[in-house]
Formats: structure tokens, C-alpha cells, sequence
């Protein structure tokens, strides 16, 4: 738990650290994203997922509803969540390395409104499937016009990131290795803002 | 290669000390430093004319064309100049290896120089104008400095008029030696016992972090006055731009100037609320406003129970392309979270978590959700002097479902 005041004296910035901005994404998208590097050699580096519209995401940030939650594990406790958007679901987990994560997901109940940010990573199940899944750094309950302003975020992140991804070296990577149609995903911006117009 | 106009070079320089020397042996060992021993033309013309300075006893005689007499304002980095100038300011050495640190300035500009110890040269003072001779221009985190060694002449010569430092402008500030003239908008807790004030000054043109390290004989400005500082060292560290008053004359001002607006703008979500946030408490001595730990601790004036609360919120606002940290004090906190220092009291006061429930109600108040936040940037930083609630507009709805809509 992180109230009071302590850690202000420290310094407040490692030298050269940036922090990586959230990318908006829909459910639909990170699904299908498979690549997972790491950016240098040292063991601090960080890693990112090749979203299949081109860019590159360390953090995402996205707001759902949660419709389920899981606490699982005995020694090793953690949690388990669906958040479902407009195109799809994600799959969200809280551990024991997220403990603030832990305690704001034990303090929510399903179905509400949810605001998450968090690192993804791709996983691949022992069947060979392949499960995206967001370590999640917090979650929050959140209303109904945050959800709406995050589609319109989303959506408009989305249809930057295609325009963009024409001319950039990992616009170029993702069309090498997803070969997928960008009209996927500018249908996908489209038909889940057109949910907010019901 | 063409040796001649360096032989030519060195002979004339040899010359006007009144030593007569024969140019094709200059050119014979050029030739022979550089294409015998690969030593660059340059490198081999130094060591030509220090070896003739050496054989007639010349002091000062330096390699290169432009090198004599040069003004503050021309120094370029890797050079070995003669200058002028009057000593400004000292500061004191931070290594042993440095016998004196100061700055310099003629009619033109004003540098930083180093002497080295092993330079074995004479103590400087304050206010005496020096000839220093083969010193050498070197750069220190972009800004230019003057390196005085075993092989520089350092004279005193008479004061050659007074100078009048030119005052720049905050925006146009870079890393070197500036004057400015600015009001004191802002102090920050101090991070380091070492720090004696660190805050921001502005003018009409911008604003910079500004620096006083403690030391004999230095005192706290005062916000909200308008201060005169002559001499301070402007260094750039990971991208940010500081000012250093140790060696600056600082001069108090009658009356106010006008300072640029706060006008930096940040949308996005908040996506972090760092420690630090919520209800804190405050050192009550007089000008000190540090943050205590929670056992009420102040890393100068130690336990202090009677402290005073404080809101506000540290964190980041994130837009998808870029995050901002963002700084909220007391006045703009309060309508965000819905919440004002005397009900945040009360709740530290009568909750359970106390402290902890505070920053609690401040996380499910702001984290996920969209905020515009306007107010001064300083360093990556944004101070913000208002945030509201980014509202659900219709129209961006409409405008997105035709540009997705629309023919790819």
C-alpha cells in the first residue's frame, strides 16, 4: 500500500528512464497480435507487443466491463478477470508482484465498469493455442461516459495507428508477419463506435 | 602533402620572438611526424613549436592559426587560445585534482575555467584581470569551459574597462555561463541537505529551474521578487536545463516583471497516482514547507508533530503517445476529487487506513479516467493550475464514425 508520504525525498527520475505510454487498443486487436521482443540486451529492457496495426505497446490502457473474476492459486494468489469491450475480451491478471492490483480487484464486482492499465504478453498454452494476457498495474472502477470517451480514444488511436503504420519500420514488420487486411480494423473502430450510438 | 603553410605558421611565430629559424627544417620534421609516425598535420605542428619553444625558451607559443587573442564569445571546444578577461566569480573545488574553478568574462561573454592542480599555477582573485596564455577550450555537458594546465601563462594585466554582462533571455538560455533577470515564481522542497533553495525563475520569455547549493555567504531568494543574477552556470543534465546561482552576483530588484503564462496543455487518461499523493504533511518551520514522512520526520528540522496537512496529487496523465507527469497543488485537487483538506482530514482522522483511505478515494476518483489539464511545464513536468473532467462530446462521435466509415 502506497499512501503517505515517504518516497517523495527520493529522486524522482532515473537517468534517461521514459515511461512508456499506454497504448489504446481494442480486444479485438491485441488478440491477434503473436510477437513478443524485447528492445536491447539488458535484462531491464522493455518488451513489446507488435500490435498487428503497426505499433509497438510496452503498457495498454483500455476501459470494459468486468464480467468475471477468478482469485486462484494457495501460496501463489492471484487474480483472474474477463474485461469485454465492443470487438472482444481481455483476459486480466493480478499477482502477488501487482499487490495494489490485487487489492483494488478484490474490492470490485462484476459486471461494472473498468478502467485497466497494464503490460501485456503473449502466452502459448500446452494445447498450442495463443492467449494474450494483461499483467494488470491497476484497476479501477470507472462510469459509463469514461467507457464511452475510451471508444472514441480508442477508436481514434486505432485509425492514427493505420494511417501511420504505412510509413514506419514496425507498420512494415506487422504487415510482414500478420498479413492481415487493415479494413479489419478500421471495421472494428467503426462497428464498436457505432455501438454508442444505440 | 602540403607542409608549407604550417612550417610557414610555425616559423613566423618563432620569428616574432626574435629567433631566426630555418623553414625547410620545420617542413622536414612536419614531414617526418606525418608520414613517418602518422601523427595528424595538426598534432605535429603543436609538437614542432613546442620543441622550437622549448629550444629558444619562448613562453606561451602555441600551435595553430586563429589561436591569439581571442575574444570569450569565440571559443570553440578542442582549441588551445590566449584570452583576456576579468575573473568574475569563484567557486570552490570539488576535486582535489583542481586547485581553482571560477569564471572568466571580457566585454563579449563569460566562461567557466578550471585550473588544474599539477598546473601549479598562481592563486586567481576575484575582480584582477589575467592574460592566460595556451589555455585550452574544452567542453563540459555542452557548455564551454576553459582548462588551464602546467603549459598556460597566466599574467595579471590592468583592468581593461568594465563589463557589462548581457542579459539573456529565459527561453534562449543554453548550457555556459548566462546573466538574466527574472522573479523567483516558485520553490520546491528541497531533495538533497546539500540543496539550499531550488525553485524556478521566469520572465516574460519562459521559465527555468534554478539551483543555490549551500555554501558560506549564500542566501535564499525570495519568492515573488524580481532578481538581477549575473554569472550563474546554466548546465543541461538528461535533457533539462538548470541554473546554478553559487557563482552568480545576485542583485534584488525593486518592482515586477511580467512572467510567461503558464499556457502547456495535457489530455489524457490518468493512468498513474504516485506515492506521495493525497493528504501529506507539511514542516511547520517558517519557510521550510517540506513533506514529512509518516512519522511526522523532516529531513532538516527532524520530528515535527505539529505539522500542517496538505492535498494534493502526483502522477501521470497518459494520451496513448506520450505520458505527462503532472503535479497538483491543494486549490485544483480539491473540486477533482470532490474532496477538501477538512473532510480529507477527517476521514485520515477517523478511518481505519487513515492516510491510506485518503489516497484510496483519490485512486478510484482518478485513475482511468480522462482529464485536460493546463499549466506550466518545467522539465517533462507539468505544474498544473487547472484540470477538469474531459466530457463525452457527441460530435467527435460522429466525426470518428466517418473517418473510419469513410473510404480507406
Amino acid at each position: 500500500m502506497t499512501g503517505g508520504t515517504g518516497p517523495s525525498f527520493a529522486p524522482r527520475r532515473e537517468g534517461g528512464f521514459e515511461r512508456e505510454p499506454a497504448r489504446r487498443v481494442f480486444a479485438g486487436e491485441l488478440r491477434e497480435s503473436r510477437i513478443h521482443f524485447r528492445e536491447g540486451q539488458d535484462e531491464k529492457s522493455p518488451s513489446f507487443v507488435l500490435l498487428p496495426t503497426g505499433a509497438r505497446c510496452n503498457r495498454v490502457f483500455f476501459v470494459g466491463t468486468l464480467t468475471e473474476k477468478k482469485k486462484q492459486g494457495e501460496q501463489n494468489l492471484f487474480y483472474r478477470a474477463r474485461v469485454v469491450d465492443p470487438t472482444g475480451t481481455f483476459f486480466v491478471m493480478a499477482g502477488s508482484f501487482q499487490p495494489d492490483a490485487m487489492q483494488q480487484m478484490a474490492r470490485l464486482d462484476p459486471p461494472s465498469f473498468v478502467a485497466v492499465v497494464g503490460k501485456p504478453s503473449v502466452y502459448q498454452t500446452p494445447d498450442g493455442a495463443v492467449l494474450i494476457s494483461v499483467r494488470c498495474e491497476s484497476i479501477t472502477p470507472v462510469d459509463r461516459e469514461t467507457r464511452d470517451l475510451f471508444i472514441l480514444d480508442c477508436a481514434a488511436a486505432t485509425l492514427d495507428r493505420l494511417e501511420k503504420a504505412e510509413s514506419t519500420p514496425d507498420g512494415a514488420r506487422a504487415r510482414r508477419e500478420y498479413a492481415m487486411d487493415p479494413a479489419i480494423f478500421r471495421k472494428m473502430a467503426y462497428e464498436a463506435l457505432a455501438q454508442l450510438r444505440l | 602533402m602540403d607542409f608549407s603553410h604550417a612550417a610557414e605558421r610555425i616559423s613566423q611565430k618563432v620569428m616574432s620572438h626574435g629567433h631566426a629559424v630555418e623553414k625547410t627544417a620545420i617542413e622536414t620534421k612536419l614531414r617526418r611526424l606525418v608520414e613517418e609516425f602518422g601523427v595528424p598535420l595538426a598534432e605535429a605542428e603543436r609538437t614542432v613549436t613546442n620543441e622550437l619553444a622549448r629550444e629558444f625558451s619562448i613562453q606561451g607559443l602555441q600551435a595553430g592559426g586563429p589561436g591569439e587573442g581571442k575574444t570569450l564569445d569565440a571559443l570553440v571546444p578542442g582549441e588551445w587560445v590566449t584570452v583576456e578577461g576579468k575573473v568574475v566569480a569563484l567557486a570552490s573545488a570539488p576535486s582535489p585534482s583542481i586547485s581553482q574553478t571560477g569564471i572568466v568574462a571580457d566585454q563579449t561573454a563569460a566562461a567557466r575555467f578550471v585550473v588544474w592542480s599539477r598546473a601549479s599555477a598562481p592563486l586567481l582573485k576575484e575582480g584582477n584581470w589575467y592574460r592566460f596564455e595556451s589555455a585550452v577550450v574544452d567542453e563540459y555537458r555542452g557548455s564551454v569551459t576553459l582548462k588551464i594546465h602546467s603549459g598556460t601563462t597566466i599574467t595579471e594585466i590592468p583592468a581593461a574597462g568594465t563589463i557589462k554582462p548581457v542579459l539573456t533571455p529565459v527561453a534562449e538560455i543554453r548550457p555556459g555561463i548566462v546573466s538574466v533577470r527574472g522573479k523567483v515564481i516558485q520553490e520546491f522542497e528541497a531533495t538533497h541537505e546539500r540543496i539550499l533553495q531550488s525553485g524556478i525563475l521566469a520572465d516574460e520569455t519562459g521559465s527555468v529551474r534554478f539551483v543555490t547549493w549551500k555554501e558560506e555567504g549564500r542566501e535564499r531568494l525570495n519568492p515573488g521578487t524580481v532578481y538581477t543574477i549575473f554569472y550563474a552556470m546554466a548546465d543541461e543534465f538528461n535533457g533539462r536545463l538548470s541554473l546554478t546561482l553559487n557563482t552568480a552576483t545576485v542583485i534584488s530588484e525593486e518592482g515586477d516583471i511580467e512572467v510567461s503564462r503558464g499556457d502547456a496543455r495535457f489530455e489524457g487518461a490518468f493512468v498513474h497516482l504516485a506515492p506521495g499523493s493525497g493528504l501529506i504533511k507539511r514542516c511547520p518551520v517558517e519557510g521550510c514547507n517540506r513533506v514529512l514522512s509518516r512519522q511526522n520526520y523532516c529531513p532538516v528540522h527532524e520530528i515535527q508533530p505539529g505539522f500542517q496537512y496538505d492535498l494534493r496529487i502526483k502522477g501521470w496523465l497518459d494520451n496513448g503517445v506520450e505520458t505527462r507527469e503532472v503535479l497538483i497543488q491543494r486549490a485544483a485537487t480539491e473540486p477533482l476529487v470532490g474532496m477538501t483538506l477538512e473532510q480529507a482530514r477527517e476521514i485520515a482522522e477517523n478511518t481505519p487506513l487513515g492516510m491510506d483511505e485518503v489516497f484510496l478515494r483519490f485512486r478510484d476518483a482518478l485513475l482511468g479516467r480522462y482529464f485536460a489539464c493546463t499549466g506550466r511545464e518545467i522539465d517533462g513536468r507539468l505544474l498544473v493550475q487547472q484540470c477538469t473532467p474531459i466530457r463525452f462530446q457527441p460530435e467527435r462521435l460522429t466525426d470518428l464514425l466517418n473517418r473510419a466509415g469513410g473510404s480507406p
